[in-house]
């Protein structure tokens, strides 16, 4: 146990590191990288011009930029925000409470959601509600977040709720299909002939087979969700992490957006990596 | 069920049909302005109405349809390509190979894709030509789009490297690229045609959404995504219902794509 969690750690530490390499790296090779539109500014002296050409050049060297950002970050220092001017801790302190609240809210939304519908077309076994989840869950994975972000800006609804409807989809029709298979099952078929009411074997015998497989689907369902909260932040004016990674893209801010994708991938891969702990432990237990 | 996919083929046959005539249905062409009726209602001569700089809006559709859903297959082609490579290495070679090769596909698998091509768009030049925007967006979709399907041909090759005819063409002396050609190739193309169609509708959703952000094909070029990206001024100014059709349009081609692909291995 302690021997899988530790290497799972260190592979955590080992995509960490790619991760903000490939940030900085995808940044350093853009063109007009060294170009900073406060050059333009008229009421800067030329000392000050300077002092942003040379903050410039000293990031140039992707290689030494990584190495001084780690050797920083060890210490606690983030860097400042070349946009925004602000240290990128102070950013992050104000933004990820926020950001991680959106992201809780939207994954038990949808968890809420499809859940409820997966057990309820599967205990009923209405062909009716199932076109209908199916039609909702199909019309949802169609649609862009941007664009869906766009009518809750329109419709004045919370943001959360337009993540927890693009997310809900893959969780509805993974769970469907699980508890489809389970229902399947010799000891569950042999249960409700004998009588077993459709809850009780939906408690006791579907449940327990599929709660595995399901938690593997809960780092993929908030690793899909901070993925959408990303356009719906931008869109709806939300001051989170996803609004100020949208920020730092467009006004090429190399020091936010490593501590970005940084955080982005830590999120989503100790997630993914938790959720995958769980399962092999409960699939352990129950051999 | 059966019927929903012959409805979903005849949709999306229909929908390339009139992408493909976008010429002959509007012959006026995406870029040609009518100044005397800029942001027109529906009329007989423009059936979708005209939009801010009075270009037919029917025939924007019809060639941002063009666009999305003839591009996004070929999207899908590179990052099959590149997932065959990638997962078709990882499997056969095993052992460190296979190691580092599952790092890299996690590691684009941690970074949020959207949240990666955003990242990626945003870094390139945003002042290019139509064509080259176009270009750039599906390349860029198909280069960061194949880690998903790298980690399913990963399974797919290291369970045919174990099946007993993998054994028996090496024991008869087949190996390296004679074992992938006659042996892995042909078993494994079910796996990746699968993974072909998984990508086509992802890929039109994220042009959308780059699209719709500013990010994807530039101007006077329509697509799919750029459509829907006026729509922002749209929605927050006056929405009429028409100018929701490109909308309509993308929701009903995915999930036409959805329907298609609707089958029990292909979700789980």
């Amino acid at each position: 146990m302690w021997r899988t969690l530790g290497l799972a750690l260190l592979r955590l530490a080992g995509i960490m590191l790619l991760a903000g390499l490939l940030g900085g790296t995808l940044i350093r090779v853009a063109p007009g990288f060294a170009a900073d539109e406060r050059q333009l500014d008229s009421n800067l002296s030329s000392q000050s011009i300077q002092a942003v050409r040379q903050a410039r050049l000293s990031d140039s060297n992707i290689p030494r930029f990584y190495a001084g950002y780690l050797a920083s970050l060890v210490r606690g220092d983030l860097g400042t925000s070349q946009m925004l001017n602000q240290p990128i801790r102070d950013l992050l302190r104000e933004r990820l409470p926020i950001t991680l609240r959106n992201l809780a809210l939207a994954v038990l939304l949808a968890w809420v959601m499809g859940l409820a519908l997966a057990a309820a077309t599967q205990l009923t076994g209405s062909r009716l509600l199932t076109s209908t989840a199916e039609g909702l869950s199909g019309t949802f994975i169609s649609t862009p977040a941007a664009v869906l972000a766009l009518v809750f800006v329109l419709l004045r609804l919370p943001p959360e709720l337009a993540a927890a409807l693009l997310v809900f989809p893959k969780i509805y029709r993974y769970c469907h299909n699980l508890l489809r298979q389970g229902y399947d099952r010799p000891h569950v078929l042999t249960a409700l002939a004998k009588g077993a009411g459709r809850w009780r074997v939906l408690v006791w015998h579907v449940a327990p087979v599929s709660l595995p497989q399901m938690l593997a689907l809960l780092g993929v369902s908030i690793s899909l969700a901070i993925g959408v909260l990303l356009p719906i932040e931008a869109i709806c004016d939300v001051s989170g992490i996803g609004q100020l990674a949208w920020q730092a893209a467009t006004g090429r801010d190399l020091p936010l957006l490593v501590n970005l994708t940084l955080v982005v991938t830590f999120l989503t891969a100790s997630a993914t990596m938790f959720s995958d702990l769980a399962r092999k432990t409960m699939t352990r237990s129950e051999v | 069920m059966k019927t929903a996919r012959i409805m979903a083929a005849i949709v999306l046959v229909l929908a390339g049909a009139a992408a493909l005539g976008a010429h002959y249905l509007a012959p006026a062409g995406y870029e040609q302005q009518f100044r005397m009726s800029p942001d027109a209602p529906p009329s007989t001569q423009h059936l979708l109405g005209t939009d801010d700089l009075g270009r037919d809006r029917m025939a924007r559709l019809l060639y941002g349809t063009r666009v999305s859903l003839f591009l996004a297959p070929i999207a899908a082609g590179i990052a099959t390509i590149l997932a065959a490579f990638f997962g078709g290495m990882a499997g056969y070679f095993g052992g460190w190979v296979e190691r580092c090769a599952l790092l890299f596909v996690d590691l684009f698998l941690s970074i949020p894709w959207l949240f990666l091509l955003i990242t990626v768009r945003a870094v390139l030049p945003l002042n290019i030509s139509p064509q080259n925007s176009v270009i750039i967006t599906f390349l860029l979709l198909g280069f960061l789009g194949w880690a998903a399907s790298a980690r399913v041909i990963c399974a797919g090759t290291k369970e045919l490297m174990k099946s007993e005819f993998v054994w028996l063409a090496r024991a008869s002396g087949f190996s390296g690229f004679k074992l992938i050609r006659l042996h892995l190739m042909p078993n494994l193309r079910g796996t990746l045609l699968a993974q072909f169609w998984i990508s086509v509708p992802v890929f039109i959703i994220t042009e959308a959404n780059l699209g719709a952000l500013g990010l994807g094909v530039t101007e006077p070029l329509p697509s799919l995504g750029s459509l829907l990206g006026e729509l922002q001024s749209v929605i927050v100014l006056r929405p009429h219902p028409w100018q929701f059709l490109p909308l309509v349009i993308l929701i009903v081609v995915v999930s036409c794509f959805q329907t298609l692909l609707n089958s029990s291995e292909v979700r789980t």
